[in-house]
């Protein structure tokens, strides 16, 4: 993907600005199940059972079952099953969630609802200096 | 074109991502992406300029701008625009095919819907004895 120029994206993202992050979107009504790899970021109204690269959001209507993988994923929805993120995972107040979180970084709102068991490994690279928030540019 | 909002609402699978798996639901589907397996739609699959879909397809309407393959179900009208490539088997009630559009492979009619210049394969034969 990265070795091609990168061109403007046409049909319109529902997040615009990213101009390198298209946001993909699965609506209420479907279900998709299995491998969604790639890149980008994916926000999930309905069933998603499968396995994921970049950022889930999973919305407050989503039923997430099975295993996933992502780099953050933040959960205000239903999920249960295996949750494993790469950098952050953060439960807002209307999640439910029960299963297996792994993370090295873990947020939950008051309200948020979790049964099961949680992992904080080290993240990959040295930890970050006392309290980083954001150490690349970022603002 | 055949885009109407009777089923909903449009998920999206944007250009970075790859699907291998199943994907079914009471959508619209847009892929600029790529999807390997199934999709069953009771909306209208589009295919975008950078989509390639290699998939069993059930849709309503099925509109191609980029490359799809596979057994397809258009149980309305399958559009293969002129950027668009079509390898594989097609069943659809009514085929629009521009002009610089590839197609190859089979095409069959879905009687469910019979087009003016299509007789029924087969009348039925029970008919004629009640005559």
């Amino acid at each position: 993907m990265g070795l091609f120029a990168k061109e403007k994206p046409r049909a319109a993202s529902p997040v615009a600005g990213r101009s390198d992050h298209e946001t993909s979107f699965f609506g209420t009504k479907l279900s998709v199940k299995g491998k969604v790899s790639g890149g980008g970021n994916l926000i999930v109204m309905g069933n998603l059972e499968g396995e994921l690269q970049g950022e889930l959001v999973v919305a407050p209507s989503a039923v997430i079952r099975g295993e996933v993988k992502a780099v953050t994923v933040t959960v205000s929805g239903s999920l249960s099953g295996t949750l494993t993120a790469r950098e952050k995972i953060h439960l807002e107040k209307s999640a439910v969630v029960s299963g297996r979180l792994h993370a090295p970084r873990l947020s939950m709102v008051d309200g948020a609802s979790f049964n099961g068991e949680i992992e904080m490994q080290k993240p990959p690279e040295s930890t970050p200096p006392l309290k980083g928030t954001s150490r690349n540019e970022a603002n | 074109m055949v885009k109407d909002a009777s089923a909903g609402s449009t998920s999206l699978v944007s250009r970075p991502v790859v699907i291998e798996g199943e994907i079914s639901g009471d959508e619209n589907l847009h892929v600029d992406g790529r999807v390997k397996g199934i999709i069953r739609l009771t909306g209208d699959l589009f295919v975008g300029a950078s989509g390639a879909v290699e998939a069993e397809i059930d849709a309503r309407n099925i509109v191609i701008q980029g490359t799809v393959t596979g057994k397809v179900l258009a149980r309305r009208q399958f559009e293969v625009q002129p950027s668009g490539r079509f390898n594989g088997e097609c069943t659809a009630a009514s085929y629009e095919i521009r002009e610089g559009a590839v197609f190859e492979g089979i095409s069959k009619m879905s009687s469910s819907r019979p087009q003016s210049d299509k007789a029924p394969l087969s009348p039925d034969p029970n008919l004629k004895k009640k005559l």
